[in-house]
């Protein structure tokens, strides 16, 4: 996978280094900005409060 | 008919499919699984990063900005009676926790809570608060990532102080019980008499709330505090012995 990248990247070596690096950091800002925030919610890590089942508590007085 | 099945055998042995550098389809098959392996290691090791560390970075970036907002309401005249409480009403001081202050504002979503603030709850107990005449001022937040507000609440122990500050008034409580561990779905803990740290009579309480054990959010932490006394802020905004 990551050979069939670098033998379509163009340039020599050097050139596809570089390229490969700005690849890999786009790819770690995608991750960061997008991919990351939108999983955690998802993942019981991050719940802090105490509530009655079913967390949004729908109908429980505001 | 021999020759030819041979023939046809030896066709099938032949390495027609052999990919590049001359690779066998199933080495490159084992390689790619491999490398995808390897991919989503890297991936589950980021995501530890972004929970640890840049979730607090931007955290500590917007609860700054969110504390300077209330600062200069607050130099300004406005805020925090009723009607100016939407940009938060205060800030908590629990020096056992070692964090400085804490921005104290309505609602305990989620999305609140990762700015990096303590959120009062609305639900499913509404809180009181510090200037109510009596019930509990019921707080959350994080205990790791998104600031991690909360995250050395395990070394609050009974007897220390948690100070809320308002425009006006230094609230101190009392730390007088902790719950190191109990279910999410105790919402006993935030009734305004909370009965399960001993108390039965109505008064002026604070609960801190946050997840344990550290890095997940199995189990809740609790530590319940009662009012000892008020200290109306002066104009240098003295603190309270408390916090020197």
């Amino acid at each position: 996978m990551y050979g069939w990248i670098w033998r379509h990247l163009p340039g020599n070596a050097w050139v596809r280094a570089v390229i490969s690096l700005v690849l890999a950091l786009a790819v770690v800002y995608a991750l960061f900005q997008y991919v990351f925030p939108w999983a955690e919610p998802l993942l019981p890590f991050g719940d802090v409060t105490v509530d009655g089942e079913g967390t949004s508590g729908a109908g429980t007085g505001q | 008919m021999a020759t030819r099945t041979e023939h046809e055998a030896r066709d099938g042995e032949s390495p027609p499919e052999v990919g590049r550098g001359g690779r066998h389809p199933v080495a490159t098959a084992v390689r790619v699984f491999g490398e995808l392996l390897i991919t989503a290691g890297l991936v589950l090791g980021l995501f530890v990063v972004y929970s640890l560390w840049w979730t607090n970075v931007l955290a500590g970036r917007a609860a700054d900005r969110q504390g300077d907002t209330v600062r200069g309401h607050w130099a300004e005249g406005r805020g925090p009676g009723a009607l100016d409480t939407r940009d938060g009403i205060g800030f908590l001081h629990v020096p056992a926790m070692g964090n400085g202050e804490v921005l104290v504002k309505k609602g305990t979503t989620t999305k609140a809570l990762n700015n990096g603030i303590a959120g009062y709850y609305t639900d499913p107990v509404k809180s009181a608060l510090p200037w109510d005449e009596q019930g509990n001022f019921t707080l959350a937040a994080h205990r790791d990532g998104h600031g991690a507000r909360f995250h050395d609440i395990d070394k609050v122990r009974t007897g220390d102080p948690v100070v809320f500050e308002t425009r006006d008034t230094w609230y101190v409580y009392e730390v007088y019980e902790t719950l190191p561990e109990t279910s999410k779905f105790n919402v006993g803990v935030i009734q305004p008499v909370p009965r399960e740290s001993g108390v039965t009579e109505p008064g002026r309480y604070i609960t801190l709330t946050t997840c344990t054990p550290v890095y997940t959010s199995k189990y809740r932490y609790i530590v319940w505090g009662e009012l000892v006394r008020t200290e109306k802020v002066d104009r240098d905004r003295t603190k309270p012995v408390e916090l020197r």
